[in-house]
């Protein structure tokens, strides 16, 4: 199938290309998006070095590299389409004959692409200065971050649709979620399993996020050489899987119930600042 | 610069931060962050202490880690006002009509900020209270903390000290506002995480390899950090305001140097028109 002759493929490859040109179209994005990943994921290695486990200090640049991609997750697939609203996009979107999924698979890959750089400067930093002990199945590494970026992102999609019913309260949500789910999920350190500082029941409740089983599969497979046949990483990756499907069918029926709701009320365009 | 000009700002500072939903909804959204960033930086250091071989958990440390941690957010929380306020303001419009009525941008800035400080304090407070108690029935042990009216008092006292540097900081910052169109969203947040590492906020600057750990041992911040730990856990008075003088002098020149690159900005950008430059 050629992909000019496919309208679908052709809005997601539209997105892709405006959000990956916004990042390396100006390469000095690369630069300050590093900032705060880096930041953070060098003092906490310092943590690790300074107070115990320093051959676990991975575990931080790990949580550098993935905080990078849930930072995209909130502030530019979640809350999107609530800033497309506020500029006018939101109605070109609705009004073009552009599938909306499209335009969400698009963003979701425009910002893995764009994200992608300053994550691996995170990860080539931390190894260049801190030289954390790694044992990888790298079969089961990729695998396992593929499928953590695409359940991630098919949560930034449901979000994005639920902040379509935000107004300014957005932004005051994306901040109070970024730091909670981190700590839930397990960012800078085990949140579930025998190394975990938190009872069984957080433990199940973090496991409902992608990020919490895909942080726990990537530490499984970099750190400790576990791989595909390993109880925990097989059920892991199907857990991910199918969170990824199923949010990626939440957003599609809650995007579409928020536009028909929308229509009829004359709200969809409604600017709320 | 008014008082007045200062008090009217600290209103709509406020406006800004909670008017958008109930005072109750927007303390406890700006409450889980810091709540949460504490309890992530002390369950870092627990799995790291408590799995090394031997354990070398240690209830004071992890005293020392949660006040780091939740003074940093606190700081990281209002530095970066006066930024938001000219970024959001030219996005707005309502920068250029504060600009526009006469010397009213400085009291414009303090009374932002100060509206900010006084809601992240008390956010700060709130994350420090049930940190403690979170942390404690997870971790099944006491943490040291002297929690009495008089260290309270000198903690509070230190983070009102603490306002000469971190608003010396956000003018410094405010000054490259003035003229961006981009990054300047995101180079509060890089400011931030520098902080973290420079101010001692989760490990001894001595960590770091020299000369970087002398510039960080003598910022203001860290001696902030210092005083407020002496006050809530070490209990030792006099070193307390060795370092809390320490934090005072250091925001001062922090403050002036803030106020030399903005009112050098602000002349400059008002000479080459960009005051109102609208950025997206």
């Amino acid at each position: 199938m050629k992909l000019h002759s496919n309208p679908w493929l052709r809005t997601a490859y539209a997105r892709l290309w405006v959000r990956a040109k916004s990042i390396y179209g100006e390469p000095l994005w690369v630069a300050i998006n590093i900032g705060f990943p880096f930041f953070t994921s060098f003092s906490f290695t310092m943590v690790y070095r300074a107070y115990g486990l320093g051959s676990y200090a991975g575990f931080a640049i790990l949580g550098g590299v993935m905080i990078s991609f849930w930072g995209n997750v909130l502030w530019s697939m979640a809350s999107q389409f609530n800033w497309d609203k506020q500029v006018g996009l939101f109605e070109i979107y609705i009004s073009s004959p552009a599938s909306i999924s499209a335009i969400l698979v698009g963003m979701s890959l425009g910002g893995i692409l764009g994200t992608a750089p300053s994550a691996a400067l995170v990860a080539l930093l931390g190894w260049t200065i801190f030289h954390p002990t790694v044992n990888p199945v790298w079969p089961a590494v990729i695998s396992v971050f593929a499928l953590t970026l695409a359940s991630l992102y098919a949560l930034g999609m449901a979000l994005s649709s639920l902040y379509l019913a935000y107004g300014r309260e957005a932004d005051s949500v994306n901040e109070a979620l970024h730091e909670p789910v981190s700590l839930i999920s397990g960012v800078y350190f085990p949140s579930t399993g025998g190394f975990s500082p938190f009872p069984l029941a957080v433990q199940a409740g973090a496991s409902l996020i992608p990020l919490t089983l895909g942080m726990d599969a990537l530490r499984r497979t970099l750190f400790f050489g576990q791989g595909f046949g390993e109880f925990t990483i097989d059920l892991e990756l199907v857990a991910l899987a199918i969170m990824g499907i199923v949010l990626l069918f939440a957003s599609s029926k809650a995007l579409k119930f928020l536009e028909d709701k929308g229509r009829r009320t004359g709200t969809i365009a409604v600017r709320q600042r | 610069m008014s008082l007045r000009a200062i008090a009217a700002s600290i209103r709509v500072g406020w406006a800004r931060e909670f008017n958008w939903t109930n005072p109750l909804a927007g303390f406890s959204l700006r409450t889980v962050g810091p709540l949460a960033s504490v309890i992530a930086a002390s369950a870092v250091y627990y799995v790291a202490s408590v799995h090394n071989i031997p354990p070398s958990f240690d209830p004071s440390r992890l005293a020392y880690i949660i006040i780091g941690a939740a003074l940093y957010t606190h700081v990281a929380a209002y530095s970066w006002v006066p930024t938001l306020a000219i970024a959001e303001g030219k996005w707005t419009y309502v920068f250029p009509q504060v600009y526009i009525a006469p010397h009213s941008s400085l009291p414009y800035l303090i009374g932002r900020t100060l509206a900010s400080f006084a809601s992240s304090t008390m956010t700060v407070i709130v994350s420090l209270i049930l940190s403690f108690y979170t942390l404690s029935s997870i971790i099944g042990t006491g943490i040291p903390f002297i929690a009495t009216p008089v260290s309270v008092g000198l903690l509070i006292l230190a983070m009102v000290m603490n306002i000469f540097a971190a608003f010396g900081l956000g003018l410094l910052l405010s000054a490259y506002a003035l003229f961006a169109t981009k990054f300047e969203w995101a180079l509060p947040t890089y400011v931030a995480g520098l902080l973290m590492i420079f101010s001692e906020a989760l490990f001894p600057v001595s960590l770091l390899p020299h000369p970087v750990s002398d510039v960080a041992n003598v910022l203001p911040f860290t001696e902030f950090m210092r005083a407020s730990r002496y006050a809530m856990i070490y209990g030792d008075i006099p070193s307390y305001f060795l370092y809390l003088g320490l934090s005072a002098v250091g925001g001062l020149i922090f403050l002036g140097l803030g106020y030399a690159a903005f009112r050098y900005a602000e002349n400059r950008a008002r000479r080459l028109g960009v005051i109102d430059k609208k950025t997206a």
